[in-house]
């Protein structure tokens, strides 16, 4: 969470004027945003209204056609070593997942540290066994994903972001896929990373989440950034119709 | 129906006691339950069991009838060696003995690293292997030799418009301390049911006393029943026209029984007068009479060569004999051979071998001339042969030599498999605990999984060679199972590589590559493989001609291998258009590169999708090699169909098919067994997240 001393710093993402159309759809309009370092941004709306692709645009998943968005001081543009720059700084968990099936735990975890960022295996490892305890599953590092229950494979899917080392992290909805029982393992572990000063981007329906460690709430409706505000300006005093609406349906 | 006030849904009702955890209930067990269950379940199931069974047991039956009693199976036995590696150069044949014993090591060794031998299982094999040494003295302990019967005596036999002199010298090959027996047939001179089973090989005179018992049988038989249709008074007799009744009696007219060959040629009742002579001095070490009273003359051959069995005498018997196998002669055609200076040692040209077939004793001394004429040979032309055959004649004709031949090599296969099997687990068990980190087996994993990698290049070194201590073989002489064998391990493993590069190649972001790669799978699947092998065996030398330097077998490899990659490329692009988004998605995110996309996350998971088709396509490949047969390779159907070509073999194409299939079989069926373990095995389970 964020504390006195960083206010002042560079946003570490800093998005201005930010479009993109799917064919003719405009599914991005205008998007302009900044994120502190170690702030934790929660990002909700109604469903389809984009914020799975704005999310996707800050790694390169998706690509913006106008606009800007910088990571860390380098700009997303169509420079490969720039878009495989910024990936390593970024790590992100999705909905469903996507574990690689075929490598067991700690190979999943593994993979990107020795590949990417040539760590030797040992260290490599070390470092998986210590993110799997951090994530409350060190029992589990042999085992393959298709073994685990959906809260400890995305718990996996946190420590395999997490092995990169990255300054930011962006979730997708990470809790939507899972059974209520296993939300709150989940959330525990995003709780202990947005603690320990992440940069986070959440997407979430989770509001109880975002009461408790969001330092900002955007909601999207519609492709556009209707609102923002602290949790508790936005869950007490929401002003935008739309907002009202919206809460008034999910709470 | 329950209404509201139903005290049942009123009612709240908590329950403290929890119901105790049971075992399941004993489910019927046993074969017979099982039998219920499964095969006789319903009145459909029960006669559909009943059918499908008694068709099958009697297709079985019938089988193993024709098997024993009726096939020929001179050509599969005494071809083992074409059938097996053509005509590979003799002086080299130790390196596919080595092949063969690192095959078997493989085995061994793969087997102690994903297997397990169970107790039972190594006793069968050990039994299989005693059985095929025991078998074999057992049946020549106790299996009588099956009689050949040659018509002896200087008169001329009659049957029809043909005549024949009985052979007064029969010429024939045997083996030092062998017993030869000769009898007066008694038992065959009586009658035409006797003499109908005449058990002869390729004499022509009892072929002939044969026919025309033959014949007076089925002629008698033929008038019986015309008589009955002509006798009047019956109903049948009124159902005539009265034009088929006179063809009926124009055909009884024709219809003659000849007098019974025994008697009219007094078979058997004068004394025959014999001599066994060495086939190289005519120096005679056996003289006689053989008289009806049927004491058999018998005599120990002294030293391997030829003999003559020669006969005089006005009459004529049938003879029976005994340790006068079947033979044969063949002529080969042999290169020239050169020394190390590059004289000739021995010229080019044919020389012939007499051969006996039922245990492959050969010898290459010149046949003996009687008055400058070649002394006529036993000669087995057996597949002449018709009637049936006893289970003896089964059991010391084909399985005691075809064991014989073979069990040398069972016995080191299983040696060398052996050691492979316990080698690897010693070295599991005495490697350093830190190795085995990854499972108990680790160490014996990973070396089993080095050997495997390195088995085909290692089969492709001895068989072909690298110069020096094992110099290059000539591929023009492969043949058989090797050539078959050669040709898909090559052409599996070439076009691995290069269908996964197409079909990386046709998913490419780049117009240029993924166009090509289109094109040559479009084209490659639009034309049959026959054309390939033929535009490699034909067209490419005329394109360039350095490239008719090339041997047939490996441009027949290109080809194959070609043709396979573009089958392989489609497999593979399904399987990884069956992976979700999602996994690139996530590589993407952890900083994944394309390349390492590829080859670390999309490439394996696509890979285990299609272990089944592609295990299909390589078993496929493996039977597709057989066309290469076409194109002048005498592979294993290639050296079938040379074989049945051949006169001494003529019409035994049923047992020659069937013994390669079952080697096509035996190979497919493995392939297909190894699949099926791959698909379950852990690491190569398809798991689902
Ligand atoms: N690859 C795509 N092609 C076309 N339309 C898309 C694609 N991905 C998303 N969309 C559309 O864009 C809109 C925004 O999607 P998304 O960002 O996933 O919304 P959210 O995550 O807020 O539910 C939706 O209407 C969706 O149908
Ligand atoms: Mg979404």
């Amino acid at each position: 969470m964020i504390d006195e001393a960083t206010v002042a710093r560079d946003p570490i993402i800093k998005c201005e004027g930010v479009n993109k159309w799917f064919g003719e759809f405009h599914v991005l309009r205008d998007i302009s945003v900044d994120v502190l370092p170690q702030e934790v941004v929660v990002i909700i709306g109604p469903s389809g209204s984009g914020k799975s692709t704005f999310i996707r645009c800050i790694n390169r998943l998706e690509e913006h056609q106008e606009g800007k968005i910088v990571v860390d001081n380098m700009e997303l543009s169509h420079d490969v070593r720039n878009i495989a720059a910024i990936r390593r700084e970024i790590g992100m968990v999705f909905q469903q997942f996507n574990l690689f099936p075929h490598l067991t735990v700690l190979q999943n975890i593994t993979l990107a540290p020795i590949q990417v960022r040539r760590w030797s295996r040992d260290k490599a490892e070390a470092k998986a066994r210590e993110l799997l305890e951090r994530v409350g599953i060190p029992e589990q590092a042999e085992k393959y994903p298709g073994q685990l229950s959906g809260g400890q494979q995305q718990r996996v899917a946190i420590a395999r972001a997490l092995a990169m080392e990255p300054k930011i992290m962006l979730f997708d909805e990470p809790t939507s896929a899972l059974d209520p029982e296993m939300i709150k393992e989940v959330l525990d572990v995003m709780k202990e990373l947005a603690t320990s000063g992440m940069t986070m981007l959440c997407v979430t329906h989770e509001m109880g989440f975002a009461r408790e460690v969001a330092d900002r709430v955007l909601f999207f409706d519609q492709g556009r950034i209707v609102e923002t505000g602290t949790p508790e300006h936005f869950f007490v005093n929401p002003q935008h119709a739309r907002t009202k609406l919206f809460l008034s349906q999910i709470l | 129906m329950a209404t509201r006030s139903d005290p049942r849904i009123t009612q709240t009702m908590v329950y403290y006691q929890e119901p105790p955890v049971k075992p399941p209930p004993m489910l019927a067990a046993g074969p017979l339950a099982w039998l219920r269950d499964n095969l006789f379940s319903s009145a459909v199931n029960s006669v559909l069991t009943l059918l499908v069974g008694a068709l099958v047991i009697g297709l079985i039956v019938s089988f193993i009838n024709w098997v024993i009693t009726q096939a020929n199976w001179y050509a599969v036995i005494f071809n083992l060696r074409q059938f097996m590696v053509g005509r590979y150069q003799v002086d080299a044949e130790w390196r596919l003995q080595v092949m063969l014993l690192v095959i078997a090591f493989t085995i061994g060794a793969a087997l102690a690293a994903w297997g397990r031998i169970s107790r039972f299982f190594a006793l069968m094999i050990i039994a299989v292997v005693a059985l095929a040494f025991v078998i074999p003295v057992a049946i020549r302990a106790v299996g009588v030799m099956p009689p050949t019967y040659l018509t002896a005596g200087a008169t001329e036999l009659q049957s029809g418009s043909s005549t024949e002199t009985p052979l007064p010298n029969v010429g024939f090959i045997g083996q030092a301390g062998e017993t030869i027996s000769l009898q007066l047939a008694l038992d065959l001179s009586a009658d035409d049911e006797a003499l109908r089973t005449l058990h002869s090989f390729g004499d022509v005179a009892a072929n002939l006393l044969r026919a025309s018992a033959e014949n007076r049988l089925t002629n008698a038989q033929r008038i019986a029943v015309i008589n009955a249709q002509l006798a009047e008074d019956t109903p049948n007799y009124r159902t005539l026209t009265a034009n088929q009744r006179t063809t009926l009696e124009a055909d009884l007219g024709r219809l003659v029984v000849p007098d019974p060959i025994a008697e009219s040629l007094a078979l058997n009742q004068t004394p025959i007068n014999f001599r066994i002579l060495r086939g190289s001095t005519f120096e005679p070490i056996l003289e006689g009479t053989l008289a009806a009273d049927g004491t058999a003359a018998t005599i120990a051959l002294p030293e391997d060569g030829w003999y003559i069995l020669e006969t005089t005498g006005d009459g004529i018997g049938l003879l029976e004999t005994y340790g006068i196998y079947p033979h044969l002669q063949r002529d080969f055609s042999r290169l020239e051979e050169l020394d190390e200076a590059g004289n000739v040692v021995n010229a080019a040209g044919r020389y012939q071998q007499y051969v006996r077939m039922t245990d492959g004793f050969l010898t290459e001394e010149i046949r003996p001339r009687i008055d400058g004429r070649d002394v006529p040979m036993m000669i087995i032309i057996d597949n002449q042969y018709r009637g049936d055959r006893t289970l003896n004649d089964y059991l010391v004709l084909y399985l005691g030599p075809f064991l014989e031949i073979i069990n040398d090599a069972l016995l080191w296969i299983v040696i060398a498999a052996g050691v492979g099997y316990i080698g690897l687990g010693l070295i599991n068990q005495y490697a350093p605990v830190e190795a085995k980190k990854r499972g108990s087996r680790a160490v014996a994993q990973r070396t089993a999984t080095w050997l495997l990698l390195a088995l085909p290049v290692l089969m492709f070194v001895l068989a072909y060679g690298v110069g020096g201590f094992l110099p290059l073989t000539d591929t023009r002489r492969w043949g058989g199972l090797l050539l078959t064998v050669m040709l898909s391990m090559v052409g599996i493993i070439a076009s691995f590589p290069l269908g996964v590069l197409l079909a990386l190649g046709r998913r490419s972001k780049l117009p240029v590559v993924s166009t090509a790669c289109t094109l040559y799978i479009e084209f490659v699947r639009g034309v049959p493989l026959i054309t390939v092998l033929f535009m490699a065996q034909l067209l490419v030398p005329l394109v360039n001609p350095q490239l008719a330097e090339v041997d047939n077998v490996f441009r027949a490899m290109v080809g194959i291998t070609l043709f396979s990659a573009a089958y392989l490329a489609e497999n593979v692009r399904g399987g990884l258009q069956a992976i979700p988004p999602g996994q690139e998605e996530a590589a993407k995110a952890v900083g994944l590169s394309g390349w390492q996309i590829t080859l670390f996350v999309t490439l394996p998971q696509a890979l285990r999708l299609v272990i089944p088709a592609l295990v299909g396509q390589f078993i496929s490949l493996f039977k597709d090699t057989s066309l290469v047969a076409i194109v002048g390779l005498i592979d294993l159907t290639g050296i079938s169909q040379a074989t049945v070509a051949q006169t001494e073999f003529l019409g035994l194409r049923r047992e020659v098919y069937i013994f390669i299939t079952l080697i096509y079989f035996g190979f497919s069926y493995i392939m297909a067994a190894l699949s099926r373990r791959l698909e379950a095995s852990g690491s190569g389970a398809a798991r689902r997240v």
